[in-house]
């Protein structure tokens, strides 16, 4: 992205800005290196996708044979989710988390720089397999035997394993960062229920980093070591359980999951009361169905396994139902944020209205599979493929562009075209839509996920799939006018001033962009939206409204 | 609606209260790697459940906990000892006391590793026989890794305090070593019990 | 911002009106296929119940969503009344959805009892073997009778079929001993993964009572490797007399013994090892019985057949299970060039016979 913009007046600096934005430990730079990075994997990613739609179009084999279909969903799952969506949404909360609460930097300036630079050589890894006798080909939950030496025995499979390790270790060292930042760092007067609910998702999830994913390593080590050291600990023939391999592996999956969710649902909670000129309802019940989320979230895992014939369905069962009910306090929190408001659709409001619509649905088809009988049936078909892409894209993608276009004003004092951007909202809705709705009808009359071709006498798949493809490129085409959207704005974009949306949270109280320490001054902390207060200081009903008097403290 | 327009004086310093923020991410930093052996310790559980019958080394090879790993684990808690004496010297400010204890600690670590190598060439049988022996050469390694890379803390902690770099207000990295040492023998303990004693 | 509200709404309610319709008729049905088991009709209730909640929920939240955008939208700079929360609220709606998630708990669990239910006699027990990348049926492997062995393995060019008596209930044992694989049948709402386990007496059971006469596809749903897509079956459900005829004419067909060749016929010897043969050329007399002598080195399933340019089969070697050798004999070939290929592995496993 553009910076000569963002690197504040160049002059001053004796380096290039090369080398400047390469050894810089701002948090602010580091968070725009993480998005722009995401990004770009997101693209390859997205191309995979592009790819995988193309041939499954319609049936038959015309692109690639079985194998190179298989590397392709395994390197497009893996690439979105490691490289991608936690990374992208890491990378905002690097960029906005300390300017949320007010502080100068993260804890660990230079284990920051370290944990993103861990990215793209993580990601690189994972993608030389290409280069070693092929990718990594057992989708991105490398069930064994199948990842074992026998099955898979080329070396792309252990440099997705050394990749995944290393991307790993950069989100724990990310995790260790922002939890030690947000319990250290906090502005005078921002006690724990004055943070912005963004801060709180993004701590719960640091939190979920930090407890899930060591986990993954020692499974990978596992693996690694079955690989390539004669262990035994997945290989059945040689008295290892593969069942194993699964609870590790979704005892993180799930975790995972809300990983990637709650921080999208932390960018619009700040988004929604933005735009509805009013405070989010139900602050604390919000932030407890949070840490509801993050604590249920260790106790479900097995719902990913309800077929292994092996597990306590009726445990697992009832946890993973019950995981519903915080996330829908949540929903009916926006639900009531919305309500009675005075809501102006902007592109980022768009695009937070969108999640919760899309992830509403995201979410119900997860509760239909958490009926065990009934995901005997779902298991391994399409519709958890539609389950799983409006959660992620549904829910944590358009939780991403929401982000975008919010905080792109923060980042570079200008805001990116309001009507390029309901452009790229609308034709992003309806190709997600028409590319992931009618998997559900496939998985529910049969199609399994993860083939390459289909049964070529159904014409109603065929329809539904070429449909689907049609909706990938939409979304394809879609992500076009966002990037000259972004590309036009930075060269001659509007410039808006430091607090273009009348924001309420600390970021908006320092200048777009903000100078390298953060602020030059605070305002006081005495409640959840101190920018509001201040722009309402002398208004006297809000302030009551607020617990506030107009002298202020309590 | 100018937010600009704050009169608030720029209040941006932080409170130093409660613990140091290095700390702070030592502690966090031990949370994830005790998931991570939780990771290796459920694997060697569930293994074990699914041998019940026939658990234990293979071909007629025998774990013995007496004398070697006995000497290990006393070897590895005295280690944890003298750390903590070092700690309580610097806090006093007693520098010449700190390194004397850095350094039996230092010692004490590596002879531990020692032990554990010699240990390893006396087992007879490799990580590649059967699943017993995968998880015990797969725990106890990635235990004794840890207790390598607490040494190396250890020996640059030795050379800093070598040239008087702490003092009694100013040794977080003492503390943050000395929790970290600590971790490594916790996690020893455990690996002590469950693999000699839990039969 | 002060625009006219109805043209306002109206462009709004297109906007989305008309995704939400595409949504429903693409959509298309979201109904399972009919129920063909006694079990799955369970399921089928059960499933229908929970989405005719989902819709409510969907149609609730979605149209508060809606309602929110238009009823709600800016019309001045005034500021709302600033309301933080309101406990009766929102403890009302923790409360409903905890209601309709036990319900969907309760619903799943005894739908689970039926589901899980198993016989103590079972009509027929079939022995499936999933492997990369087919499947074999075992029949009568239960008892100690010979007589009623009958086995099958699919081919890529000729799934395995499964015989079944409709209105007896139906025991599966299923077994792998490579990786995981997962036995699927749409009509009958049901998967279960076929597991490697470590221990040899551990495996995965399916229990099942079909009530209709038909053909129902099945296929693997676990992922499982390259040709994972290729691991389709087929079950035929027939009443109990046709089953008893359908079974001994597989078992006569089965065992109908192939032409004993000459006693000095030429012997050509290839091999199978991790899903290669040793030699992708064999050459054989023309116009003559010869015999393959085939050594399967691996535990996974092969064969040799014949087909000629036009891929008609000529000669089909029974499918072995190594480590073994057997002697195939093949009727005699005329002069030219044919393929020769493994049936379970056809993509992969193929050269070139040539009869002079
Ligand atoms: C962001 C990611 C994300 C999120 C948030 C979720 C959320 C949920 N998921 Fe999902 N899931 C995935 C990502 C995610 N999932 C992925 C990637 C897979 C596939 C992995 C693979 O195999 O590759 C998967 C698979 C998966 C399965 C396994 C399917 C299978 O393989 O057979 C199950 C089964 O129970 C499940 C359940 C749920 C449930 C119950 C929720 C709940 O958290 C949802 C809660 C939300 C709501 C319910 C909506 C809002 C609530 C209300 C409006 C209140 C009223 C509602 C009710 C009373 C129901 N998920
Ligand atoms: C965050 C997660 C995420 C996201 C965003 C997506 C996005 C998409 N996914 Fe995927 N998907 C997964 C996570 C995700 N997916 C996972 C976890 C799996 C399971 C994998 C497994 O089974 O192991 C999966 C599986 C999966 C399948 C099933 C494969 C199978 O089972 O056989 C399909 C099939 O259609 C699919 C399609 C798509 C499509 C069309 C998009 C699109 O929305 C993509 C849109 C993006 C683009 C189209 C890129 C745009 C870029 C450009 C236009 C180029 C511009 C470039 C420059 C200027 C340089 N995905
Ligand atoms: Cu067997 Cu998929
Ligand atoms: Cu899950």
């Amino acid at each position: 992205m553009a910076t000569t913009t963002l690197s504040p007046r160049a002059e001053q600096y004796q380096r290039s800005w090369v080398l400047d934005w390469l050894t810089t430990v701002d948090h602010k730079k580091i968070g725009i290196m993480y998005i722009v990075n995401s990004f770009l994997f997101f693209f390859a990613a997205g191309i995979l996708a592009l790819a995988i739609r193309s041939e499954l179009a319609v049936p038959g084999l015309q692109f690639m044979d079985e194998t190179t279909y298989n590397e392709a969903f395994t390197m497009h799952g893996t690439i979105m989710i490691f490289l991608f969506i936690v990374p992208v949404l890491a990378g905002f909360g690097n960029y906005i988390v300390p300017l949320m609460i007010g502080a100068p930097d993260m804890a660990f300036p230079r284990i920051n720089a370290l944990s993103f630079w861990l990215l793209p050589l993580g990601g690189i890894l994972i993608f030389s397999g290409y280069l070693f006798g092929g990718a990594a080909a057992e989708g991105w939950t490398g069930y064994t035997p199948l990842s074992g030496p026998t099955y898979a025995p080329g070396a792309g499979t252990d440099l997705w394993i050394i990749g995944l390790i290393t991307v790993g270790t950069a989100s724990i060292l990310g995790a260790i960062n922002f939890i030690a930042t947000i319990f250290k760092m906090r502005a005078p007067g921002m006690t724990l229920f004055r943070m912005p609910i963004f801060v709180w998702t993004i701590l719960v999830t640091a939190t979920l980093i930090l407890l899930a994913t060591p986990v993954l390593t020692a499974g990978l080590i596992a693996l690694f070591i079955d690989r390539n050291y004669g262990g035994s600990f997945f290989d059945p023939a040689a008295g290892g359980n593969p069942i194993l391999w699964q609870h590790i592996f979704w005892f993180f999956g799930h975790p995972e999951v809300y990983i990637v969710i709650l921080p999208a649902m932390g960018v619009v909670s700040e988004i929604l009361p933005v735009f509805s000129r009013k405070p989010l309802f139900g602050y604390r019940a919000f932030v407890y169905a949070t840490i509801g989320i993050g604590l249920l979230s260790f106790s479900v895992w097995a719902h990913h396994m309800f077929t292994t014939g092996v597990v306590f369905l009726p445990f697992f069962a009832f946890m993973t139902a019950m995981i519903g009910v915080p996330t829908g306090v949540k929903m009916f929190n926006w639900l009531a944020t919305m309500w009675r408001g005075s809501i102006s659709l902007t592109t980022p409001m768009l695009f937070a209205i969108g999640f919760v619509a899309m992830f509403l649905i995201g979410g119900i088809s997860g509760v239909m599979a958490a009926a065990a009988p009934v995901d005997f049936h779902l298991q391994d078909t399409y519709f958890i493929v539609a389950h799983l892409h409006y959660v992620f894209f549904g829910g944590s993608v358009f939780g991403v562009f929401a982000a975008a276009y919010f905080w792109f004003p923060k980042m570079t004092g200008r805001r990116l075209n309001e009507r390029l951007g309901k452009v790229h909202f609308w034709i992003h809705f309806i190709g997600f839509n028409l590319t992931f709705f009618p998997m559900h009808s496939l998985g529910i009359t049969g199609m399994p996920r993860r083939i390459a071709d289909y049964d070529p006498t159904n014409t109603g798949w065929i329809i539904l799939n070429s449909l689907e493809t049609v909706g990938a490129f939409l979304i394809a085409i879609s992500i076009f006018p966002f990037l000259i959207n972004v590309i036009a704005t930075l060269i001659n974009g509007e410039r808006v001033g430091d607090d273009p949306w009348e924001a309420n949270t600390l970021e908006w109280a320092t200048s777009s962009p903000p100078p390298p320490h953060n602020f030059d001054r605070l305002p006081p902390v005495r409640s959840e939206r101190p920018v509001f207060d201040l722009r309402h200081r002398h208004d006297a009903e809000v302030l009551t409204a607020e617990g506030l008097t107009a002298e202020g403290g309590h | 609606m100018a937010v600009q327009a704050s009169t608030a004086p720029a209040v941006v310093e932080h409170r130093q209260s409660g613990m140091p923020t290095p700390l702070v991410g030592m502690l966090l930093f031990i949370a994830s790697e005790v998931m991570f052996f939780g990771g290796l310790f459920a694997a060697y559980f569930n293994s074990r459940a699914t041998h019940a019958a026939e658990w234990g080394p293979p071909g007629g090879h025998e774990l013995e906990a007496w004398p070697l790993a006995t000497i290990l684990t006393i070897l590895l808690v005295t280690s944890s000892v003298t750390m903590q004496f070092g700690v309580a010297a610097i806090r006093r400010g007693d520098q010449g006391r700190l390194r004397m204890w850095v350094g039996l600690t230092l010692i004490l670590g590596v002879l531990f590793l020692l032990g554990q190598l010699y240990d390893y060439s006396q087992l007879g049988f490799g990580i590649s026989d059967g699943i017993f022996a995968t998880t015990f050469y797969t725990l106890t390694g990635f235990h004794g890794a840890h207790v390598f890379g607490g040494a190396v803390g250890l020996t640059i902690l030795t050379a800093r305090a070598m040239s008087g770099q702490f003092t009694a207000r100013n040794h977080v990295a003492v503390e943050a070593i000395s929790m970290y040492w600590h971790f490594v023998d916790v996690v020893w303990i455990g690996l002590f019990f469950t693999l000699y004693f839990l039969r | 911002m002060r625009r006219m509200a109805v043209p306002h709404s109206l462009r709004g309610v297109l906007r989305v009106g008309v995704p939400l319709l595409l949504m429903v008729l693409l959509g298309g049905c979201l109904i399972p296929p009919e129920p063909e088991t006694k079990e799955s009709q369970a399921v089928f209730t059960l499933y229908n119940v929970i989405f005719a909640m989902a819709v409510v929920v969907f149609l609730a939240v979605e149209g508060m969503i809606v309602w929110s955008i238009f009823r709600y939208r800016r019309k001045d700079d005034r500021l709302p009344h600033q309301l933080h929360g309101n406990t009766l609220v929102e403890i009302i709606w923790t409360v409903i959805p905890t209601v309709i998630v036990l319900t969907i708990f309760a619903g799943s669990m005894i739908t689970l009892g039926t589901v899980e239910a198993r016989s103590p006699h079972p009509a027929v027990t079939i022995e499936v073997d999933g492997f990369q990348w087919n499947w074999t049926f075992r029949y009568g492997t239960t008892d100690n009778d010979p007589s009623n062995d009958y086995s099958i393995t699919g081919t890529p060019a000729k799934p395995a079929v499964m015989g079944l008596p409709v209105g007896e209930p139906v025991h599966l044992i299923l077994k792998s001993n490579d990786v995981i694989h997962s036995f699927f049948v749409p009509h009958f709402l049901i998967k279960r993964d076929v597991v490697p386990f470590p221990d040899p007496n551990h495996h995965n059971e399916l229990e099942f009572t079909v009530t209709n006469p038909g053909t129902y596809a099945g296929q693997c749903a676990e992922f499982c490797g390259t040709a994972h897509a290729q691991m389709v079956f087929q079950i035929q459900a027939m009443s109990r007399s046709d089953y008893d005829t359908w079974l001994k004419d597989q078992i006569s067909g089965a065992a109908k013994p192939s032409a004993t060749a000459a006693p000095n016929a030429q012997v050509v010897k290839i091999s199978a090892d991790k899903l290669k043969f040793s030699t992708d050329r064999l050459e054989v007399p023309a116009g003559v019985p010869f015999v393959i002598e085939f050594e399967n080195k691996e535990a996974v399933q092969h064969n040799i057949a014949i087909t000629d340019e036009g891929g008609k089969e000529l000669f089909r070697g029974d499918i072995i299970q190594g480590p073994q050798t057997v002697k195939y004999n093949v009727p005699a070939l005329d002069a030219g060039e044919y393929t020769f290929l493994c049936d379970v592995h056809p993509t992969i496993m193929f050269g070139t016979v040539v009869a002079k």
